[in-house]
């Protein structure tokens, strides 16, 4: 990664992280709340590949952690699993569709919800499986598609050269 | 060649990955086992330390403009819970005159009985800031942290029992984990005889376990559940949990199935206290 990138995957992370800790902390339905920060791996996976997906949502994990009670480290897995599986997925799509960006952020952060859950439970938390999951899905998903657009701009801003072969197939308005 | 390229790029892809798997397991594993873990809460304070203004404000720009917006999407809801609260602190202006005399007993007789619930403990006022910002845990934040003499582990009561308890605390904020987090566990006493039992959380906003009770033990709805102090508890005794809601009984079963509800008004939490008080190690 160049110096540019990461100053600019810097400014990304922290945007995301003040708009997420004073905005969307607040926006509770059914106890739940959007989740940006698991947004950014997905958009880094769907915009710059596997691999810098991966890289991204490690290091935007691991800035989660520091602000959540769960296990620090856990969201830094999720978000480098969650950033390559989304590259994989995504990797061969033609993505002249408006709509491909929330469809995929949606099916990832539920994907990605339902992981962290179940890492949490296997680090003895199984309430997050039982008590947390479902209410998590229900609102983080539809917000992740609603999200997806500018925060899959911000990342394709933040890491702008894509891997060779995984731009060939990339075309109209949104990488 | 394109081959060999594109080969030696994927095995290069998975050695990137399995490292950061294994980064990330490794992290997990020395913060649970504790050994990073002094590290790690250093890591977190400072966090919350150098967000805390960042945080303020910002959200000294965009609270008025949430407040209208939910104002505006709310406002009939706004409109009955507005007379509503008049209606009740009409009541209260009342009965806050006629009870002057009662709460000048009371005074005196904690004083003569030296209650532990109403005992001089040393406590710190803090408000609650905002709800916890993980969806996998039932947590607020408080605006007052180490400056102000809080340290994790202190109980918190507010209303009319306990809310919860310090996880984190940084220097100007804390972390509260409820009382209805699938985390916690009090153990607590009840009735005339004082039998013992466990409170546990099963989520934000919902009713909470109440285990270990014996099947046939008397019990009745309404029922108060206080904090038993027993060696190493985790909380000082004698304070109000939980209100027995229902309980049943099913044959060849180990133990009561019963339901309780937070006597705290959780929902609604905005003043609290948090006690002086740390668990004895």
């Amino acid at each position: 990664m160049r110096t540019t990138d990461v100053a600019r995957s810097t400014l990304v992370v922290a945007a995301v992280l003040v708009v997420q800790h004073t905005l969307l902390d607040a926006v509770r339905l059914g106890g739940a709340h959007p989740d940006a920060m698991i947004l950014l791996p997905v958009a880094a996976g769907y915009a710059a590949g596997p691999e810098r997906g991966a890289v991204f949502g490690f290091v935007a994990g691991l800035v989660t952690d520091l602000f959540l009670p769960t296990p620090y480290g856990l969201s830094a897995l999720v978000g480098c699993l969650l950033g390559y599986g989304t590259g994989l997925a995504t990797r061969g799509l033609v993505r002249t569709s408006w709509w491909l960006p929330p469809v995929v952020a949606a099916a990832a952060t539920a994907a990605g919800m339902v992981g962290y859950a179940i890492l949490g439970a296997v680090l003895g938390q199984p309430g997050m499986l039982r008590a947390y999951l479902a209410p998590a899905i229900a609102v983080e998903a539809p917000a992740a598609a609603l999200l997806a657009i500018p925060v899959v701009r911000m990342v394709a801003w933040a890491l702008p050269e894509p891997s060779p072969g995984h731009g060939a197939a990339v075309g109209g308005r949104l990488r | 060649m394109a081959r060999r390229f594109r080969r030696s790029r994927r095995a290069r892809r998975g050695v990137t990955i399995a490292l950061l798997i294994l980064a990330s397991i490794s992290i997990i594993t020395l913060d649970y086992r504790g050994q990073a873990h002094g590290a790690i809460s250093w890591a977190k304070r400072s966090a919350h330390d150098a967000f805390a203004p960042v945080q303020r404000a910002v959200d000294a720009v965009v609270r008025p403009v949430g407040s209208f917006l939910s104002g505006a999407v709310h406002a009939r809801d706004l409109e009955t819970q507005n007379a509503k609260l008049r209606r009740e602190l009409d009541q209260l202006q009342r009965r806050s005159l006629a009870s002057q005399s009662t709460e000048n007993e009371v005074r005196a007789i904690t004083q003569l009985d030296h209650l532990p619930w109403a005992s001089g403990m040393a406590t710190v006022k803090a408000q609650v800031t905002a709800l916890g910002p993980s969806n996998f845990a039932a947590t607020v934040q408080l605006d007052k942290g180490s400056t102000a003499g809080v340290a994790v582990g202190m109980p918190v009561v507010g209303g009319a029992g306990l809310v919860g308890q310090v996880t984190e605390v940084w220097a100007a904020g804390c972390t509260v984990r409820l009382v209805t987090d699938v985390g916690s566990a009090v153990g607590v006493r009840f009735g005339p005889a004082g039998d013992l039992a466990l409170v546990q959380g099963t989520g934000l906003g919902k009713p909470l376990d109440v285990n270990l009770i014996a099947p046939g033990t008397a019990l009745h709805r309404g029922e108060v559940l206080t904090t038993s102090g027993l060696q190493r508890a985790q909380y000082p005794p004698g304070i109000p949990v939980a209100t027995i809601s229902t309980f049943s009984s099913q044959p060849s079963a180990t133990q009561e199935a019963v339901v309780g509800l937070p006597t705290a008004d959780l929902i609604q939490l905005q003043y609290v206290d948090v006690l002086q008080w740390l668990p004895s190690p």
